[in-house]
This record gives structure tokens, C-alpha cells and sequence, in this order.
């Protein structure tokens, strides 16, 4: 084993176990720390495939302003209001752990079993930034527009649906 | 060097952690934590495809910028739609919003 991949299994092996205690712990603001390490360390994946601008955005967007807003939107939700400790799963549970054990098992063997074209090398090929921005506004310049777009619209929806409206307690 | 299938294998993880939250925890919050979970997984594969079998088009390293904004204006919708939930009925389990449920 070479050191790129001591490193990568470190990482994987962190990502997977801050990404159950997402899922499975008890307390709600302890998933959302780990939601933190969990999407960093899937940039660090970002970075072991020589993708270095979007690990920077994925550090940003993701690991800076999706888990501040979701803090954000804990403290402002109380969780246990009557003070006796909310249920953390419902009747689904059983149901949950069954299908996404299922989709583990096929998603992991259908990858395992097909037979990539790669299987020569096993090497990331770097992906400069000149050709995601040659990419991102000459090949896909209307995708690029429709969503700065969205990026509006859901911006004023935000606005519309959060803000406290006259009459409101 | 790290195989393709490897990436595949990490992302099929977190995509199912992802289902088994959306599907099993009740915290509203949580679902959309799930979510993201989920796209995080989604965005990596992409990734994963565009350096190691495309890396002359990378289509799939713009598909995942792409997965990032809609992803960036979800969170912000659903937590506005959370935030305004919390104020009508004082609660952020999904399983006690079930009016248009029959």
C-alpha cells in the first residue's frame, strides 16, 4: 500500500463513521457536527481525485454555509418542547435499515462486478479549472444561466416563506 | 493508486446512511441532513467518473457544480419551509404534518 492510499482509506473510513453518527445519533446538533466532518471528508476524496476547485467549493458551500444555515435553523427550532425526549425514529426504522441495507448491497456489488474501462492504470487524471470553466460557460452556458436562475428564485422564496408576515403572532 | 470502484463503494455507503435517514429519523432537520448526505454521495460518483473514465469532457465534474447549487437553494427552501412549519404548529416531526396524508 502506498501512502495515497493509507490516506484515502483513512479518509473513507472517517467519512463512513461521521456520516452513520449522522444518521444515528441521538441528538440532533451532535448530526449536525458530524454533517461537518462528514462532507469534508468528502472533500478530502475531492482532493485525492485531483479536484482541487471543487474540493474548494465543497469546503465552502458545503462544509461553511449549508451547516451554518442548518445550526441556524436548530437553534431556532426548540426540538423537545413538552421537555420529555422526542423520539429519534419512527415505525419507518425497520423499514429504513432494510431498504438502504438492500441498496448497499446492490450498488456496491454492481460497481465491484462491472468490468470499467480503466482497469489498466487506476489513475485520477487532474482536472485543471481552464477546462471546467471552458466546460461550464461555453458547453454548458444555458444549464449555467437557468441555474443562477433557480439560485434567484429560490433565494425570494426563502425570503417570502421565512419572513414574519403583518398579523402574525 | 485507489480504483474506481473504491469511490464507487464510499458513495454507495452514504447514499444508503442517506436513505436510512430520510426514511427512519423524524426531525425534519435531520431529514434534510439525510438529503444532503445523499447528494454528497451522488456529487462524488460524479467525480469520481469524470477524473478516472472522462477526463477530456468532464461532464462529470459539471454535473456535480450543477448538484451543489440545487442543493444550496434546497437547503435554504426547506429550512425557510422548516422555520415556517415550527411557527404554525410548534413542531419539526414529520410524522405529526400529515394533513394532506389520508
Amino acid at each position: 500500500m502506498n501512502a495515497t492510499e493509507v490516506v484515502w482509506w483513512v479518509f473513507a473510513v472517517a467519512t463512513v463513521a461521521l456520516s452513520a453518527g449522522v444518521v444515528f445519533s441521538r441528538s440532533v446538533i451532535h448530526s449536525a457536527i458530524f454533517l461537518i466532518g462528514s462532507l469534508g471528508g468528502v472533500g478530502a476524496m475531492y482532493v485525492i481525485l485531483t479536484v482541487e476547485f471543487l474540493a474548494l467549493v465543497q469546503f465552502l458551500i458545503y462544509g461553511g454555509a449549508v451547516t451554518v444555515l442548518i445550526l441556524l435553523a436548530l437553534m431556532l427550532t426548540r426540538q423537545s418542547v413538552s421537555g420529555e425526549p422526542e423520539k429519534v425514529t419512527g415505525v419507518q426504522a425497520p423499514f429504513g435499515i432494510l431498504v438502504g441495507g438492500l441498496l448497499m448491497a446492490i450498488l456496491i456489488g454492481s460497481a465491484v462486478g462491472t468490468d470499467w474501462p480503466n482497469d489498466v492504470d487506476d489513475t485520477p487524471t487532474n482536472i485543471p479549472i481552464e477546462t471546467i470553466s471552458e466546460q461550464l460557460f461555453d458547453t454548458f452556458g444555458v444549464p449555467f444561466i437557468i441555474a443562477s436562475v433557480l439560485l434567484l428564485v429560490a433565494l425570494v422564496g426563502a425570503i417570502i416563506l421565512a419572513r414574519q408576515e403583518e398579523g402574525d403572532a | 493508486m485507489v480504483p474506481l470502484e473504491n469511490y464507487l463503494a464510499l458513495s454507495a455507503i452514504l447514499f444508503s446512511l442517506g436513505v436510512y435517514g430520510v426514511l427512519a429519523r423524524r426531525n425534519a432537520i435531520l431529514v434534510l441532513m439525510a438529503v444532503e448526505l445523499m447528494l454528497n454521495a451522488v456529487s462524488l460518483n460524479f467525480i469520481a467518473f469524470a477524473a478516472y473514465l472522462d477526463p477530456e469532457r468532464i461532464t462529470g465534474a459539471v454535473f456535480a457544480i450543477f448538484v451543489i447549487t440545487v442543493a444550496a437553494a434546497e437547503v435554504g427552501l426547506a429550512l425557510a419551509i422548516i422555520i415556517r412549519l415550527y411557527r404554525n404548529r410548534a413542531t419539526s416531526n414529520v410524522d405529526e404534518v400529515a394533513t394532506l396524508k389520508w
